[in-house]
């Protein structure tokens, strides 16, 4: 398998240790021993000897949500993550992506997001037509949010335009690469797509990132594609954080206690902690689940949702018991795609709520 | 599987198993096969890591309860298949590898916290939880297991049942055939039963330590209360070093009969100058020994005091508390890849348990068996389990790489021939084959040298409980 020296290194040591067992939100859900960083890495391993075939182990190589709990308990620093984004390159290289990857891919490819959507919802195309004129200041949406949940993307245009902010909202926004990042990794079609997006983008002085997908994607991996951005981009949380700062969003008791669920791509890969604690506390009493902060376990997306209908349903309603267990009745998630897939869990125990749900009221 | 299956009596075998598991709980994909034919045992590693396929089973099943693990279990003993039961992999035995093929039965959709009660202080799980989670339902309600061992984020429940496991606090708390109540069992007939609803009776010989270690091969456990622990109001630390060993046992021997620490690790020289160097930043010739105690802060002031005291008398140099917390918080660390041997050494942990009469003289003949007989093996020990009466010692062989046989079936021999050696050493004075991973594939055969004509008991309870011999085949020499 074409893989770097240093993914290699990791899967030979990851392949036989068992250490991230407890952390996998995929493996937890399914109970399923292949769904864990060490049998990812014993399958490269042996493709990598020859002694199974690539295309026995890629079902298993897209059960990964890459949310990196696995990386960040390693005490060594052994990376799942990175091997298995190398072997998904390397499969789409081949040709021997699963079909329901490719189908995902294609999509991602033709319409820019994977949903294969051209159509925003009702309603959205309105609340996006209101900004279209050019500010300094973009809200930049996100998929997720455009195609998937339309109702959050007004929410989201709809708390900035309280605060009085001067904003656009682009009709053809593009996409961030995001999506293709997780199907095929650091593949010149991902780099194509962020490279578009970053020259839209820096037509503007600040981003606000809505979908901290998104955020991480242009906050983190772009450098690493070495793909430019002279913007300056902020996630969402922070962006809001400071307009109650600043007085332009007036705090609310609700009477609510919730908990928060942290967006890994905040918490852990851009060390967003406080500021979406910030806003909680301005509008409820804020209690922490056990796993919270950086340790916090992820809750689902859409994405996976696509091909992993019911382990993303058990994957969220695992979290919701995380809250239940507290005592919490409310939990509040600043992600988008989270937010969905806790949603669609059939349960009447936890009530849930997006950053914007609780500014709104 | 044990007779030449043909694909239709395959595929109407399978049907039953989907029928029982739903059709997404069971499977023959290559993924799945491969990853539950390589757990922790050193010789499956290295088989797999030479390219080489390990014996896989035919079918997975991932059950969600007892219910239907007596209905996979009816099907198995029907068809006569043999029922390998698998936790999380994370065995050191071989223990969970399906040597014979036919089912593998994977715990972990049993994974379910059904209570925690902080009135009968325990857990009532699903033996497919790993015990972290139970720890983290603990530690919700403010509460502990108190069962740590390194293992504890990638081992189930039922895996740490079925192989008598231990944790680090286990002077004071126990081992893990302390830590249960009641147990729920599915006999190889699939029959459910429950264990006594208290371990301490006189109703009869305890049923749950018939069940505890018995590896899979008499059943399997599907549900157990497991005991939770206030949180000590206080937990300290402090580091020793002894001059020699001896000292450090008559010390901890004369600790033991006025109260019970809840960690106690001696470390040999050679483990003292190489991981507790490189973990715990101790750069000093000698025995280090790590000791803690907890509970409620008078009781620990006590404790201190009596430590300190007994300690002193038998020369140990108190080296305060820095290097015990350190030791605390980088626990799990040695087990990690890069600070833990790996591939391509050969490695492996010969536990045993003997009193205090016996463990020196075990330590220091397992050390000259091995070194005289394979002097490309370092031999490297500590003693982490201590009671009134007797301590474990987790004594390891490490070869480098460049000694190990490229070709497998050398370096099996080469492996076998080290873990006989050791292990009748450890008989012939006085130890066990093994104290807290259990036995499996890879000591079965020392079982009867151990137990002599009290392995009928064993054998006994097999045949009556799994006459077609279905579970867990060759394993702990059954």
């Amino acid at each position: 398998m074409v893989m770097s020296d240093k993914a290699k290194q990791h899967v030979d040591s990851c392949r036989f240790c068992w250490m991230c067992h407890h952390i996998c939100p995929i493996g937890n859900a399914t109970g399923h021993e292949r769904s864990t960083a060490r049998a990812r890495a014993l399958g490269i391993s042996l493709v990598n000897r020859n002694t199974i075939p690539l295309e026995e182990i890629m079902d298993n190589i897209y059960e990964c949500a890459t949310c990196g709990g696995c990386v960040h308990v390693c005490v060594t620093g052994w990376d799942p993550v990175m091997f298995t984004k190398e072997t998904r390159l390397h499969a789409a290289l081949e040709g021997k992506l699963p079909s329901y990857i490719q189908t995902l891919l294609d999509n991602c490819l033709e319409t820019g997001n994977a949903y294969g959507k051209t159509a925003l919802c009702d309603g959205l195309t309105a609340a996006i037509k209101k900004h279209e004129k050019k500010t300094d200041t973009l809200l930049f949406l996100g998929v997720d949010a455009r195609y998937m949940a339309c109702e959050q993307a007004k929410k989201a245009i709809e708390v900035l335009e309280s605060a009085g902010v001067d904003f656009t909202t682009l009709a053809d926004e593009p996409a961030s690469g995001a999506q293709l990042d997780f199907l095929i990794g650091a593949a010149n079609e991902t780099k194509e797509q962020m490279t578009a997006a970053a020259k839209v983008l820096d037509t503007f002085k600040t981003v606000v990132v809505y979908d901290p997908n998104d955020a991480k994607a242009l906050k983190q991996l772009y450098k690493e594609y070495g793909v430019e951005l002279s913007c300056a981009v902020v996630t969402y949380t922070t962006y809001v954080a400071k307009l109650l700062k600043d007085g332009k969003l007036q705090p609310k008791n609700t009477g609510k206690t919730v908990v928060f669920q942290d967006p890994f791509q905040l918490s852990r890969d851009l060390g967003e902690i406080e500021e979406p604690r910030e806003i909680i506390e301005n509008y409820a009493v804020l209690g922490e689940m056990l796993l919270n902060r950086d340790e916090t376990i992820w809750a689902g997306n859409i994405l996976m949702a696509q091909y992993l209908p019911e382990v993303i349903d058990e994957v969220a309603r695992r979290r919701l018991f995380n809250a239940e267990s507290i005592g919490a009745t409310t939990m509040v998630t600043a992600s988008v795609s989270e937010y969905w897939a806790l949603k669609h869990v059939k349960q009447d125990k936890i009530e849930v709520l997006s950053i914007e749900d609780l500014v709104l009221g | 599987m044990q007779y030449q299956m043909n694909e239709f009596l395959f595929s109407m075998i399978l049907t039953e198993l989907e029928d029982a598991v739903g059709k997404e709980n069971c499977s023959t994909r290559a993924i799945d096969k491969v990853t539950h034919s390589v757990d922790y045992y050193w010789l499956s590693r290295m088989w797999a890591d030479r390219g080489c396929l390990m014996p896989e089973a035919d079918i997975i099943v991932c059950p969600k309860d007892a219910t239907e693990v007596s209905k996979v279990l009816k099907i198995a003993n029907y068809y006569k298949l043999p029922v390998t039961t698998w936790g999380a992999g994370g065995g050191t035995q071989g223990g969970a590898i399906p040597v014979c093929g036919g089912i593998l039965l994977d715990t972990k959709r049993m994974n379910q916290i059904y209570e925690v009660n902080t009135e009968g202080m325990y857990i009532e799980c699903g033996t497919g939880a790993i015990y972290k989670h139970i720890e983290w339902a603990a530690n919700e309600v403010g509460k502990a297991t108190m069962h740590y061992p390194s293992s504890l984020t990638c081992s189930t429940v039922g895996g740490f049942l079925a192989h008598r496991g231990i944790g680090v606090c286990s002077t004071k708390y126990g081992k893990i055939d302390d830590m249960v109540l009641q147990m729920e069992v599915v006999l190889p007939n699939g029959d459910i039963i429950n264990t006594s609803s208290a371990p301490k009776h006189a109703a009869g010989p305890d049923l749950n330590q018939i069940f505890i270690g018995s590896e899979g091969t008499l059943g399997v456990i599907t549900k157990a209360q497991i005991r939770i622990f206030d949180q000590p109001e206080d937990r300290r630390f402090r580091g020793f070093l002894f001059q020699d060993m001896h000292g450090a046992f008559r010390a901890a021997r004369e600790l033991l009969q006025k109260f019970k620490p809840s960690v106690m690790r001696l470390y040999d020289e050679a483990e003292t100058a190489t991981l507790i160097k490189k973990i715990v930043g101790v750069e000093r010739k000698g025995a280090f020994m790590n000791v803690a105690y907890e509970g409620v802060k008078e009781m620990v002031d006590v404790e201190e005091k009596i430590l300190l005291d007994t300690f002193r008398k038998y020369g140990a140099e108190d080296m305060g508390s820095e290097y015990g917390e350190k030791w605390w918080d980088e626990k799990i660390t040695f087990f990690y890849p890069g600070h833990m041997m790996d591939i391509p050494q050969m490695f492996g942990t010969m536990d045993t348990i003997a009193p205090y009469d016996k463990i020196e003289e075990i330590y220091w003949a397992m050390k000259e068996a091995i070194e005289t007989n394979f002097p490309q093996a370092k031999f490297i020990a500590h003693f982490s389990h201590w009671y009134e009466w007797g301590a474990m010692v987790y004594d390891r062989f490490i070869i480098d790489g460049k000694d190990v046989p490229k070709d497998p079936v050398e370096a099996l021999r080469l492996h076998q021939a080290v873990w006989t050696c050791g292990v009748r050493t450890a008989l012939a004075h006085g130890g066990v084959v093994n104290d807290h991973h259990g036995v499996g594939i890879k000591l079965g055969r020392l079982m009867k040298e151990q137990y002599g004509p009290a392995m009928q008991v064993f054998e006994g309870l097999k045949k009556t409980l799994d006459p077609n011999g279905i579970m867990n085949p060759f394993k702990l020499g059954l």
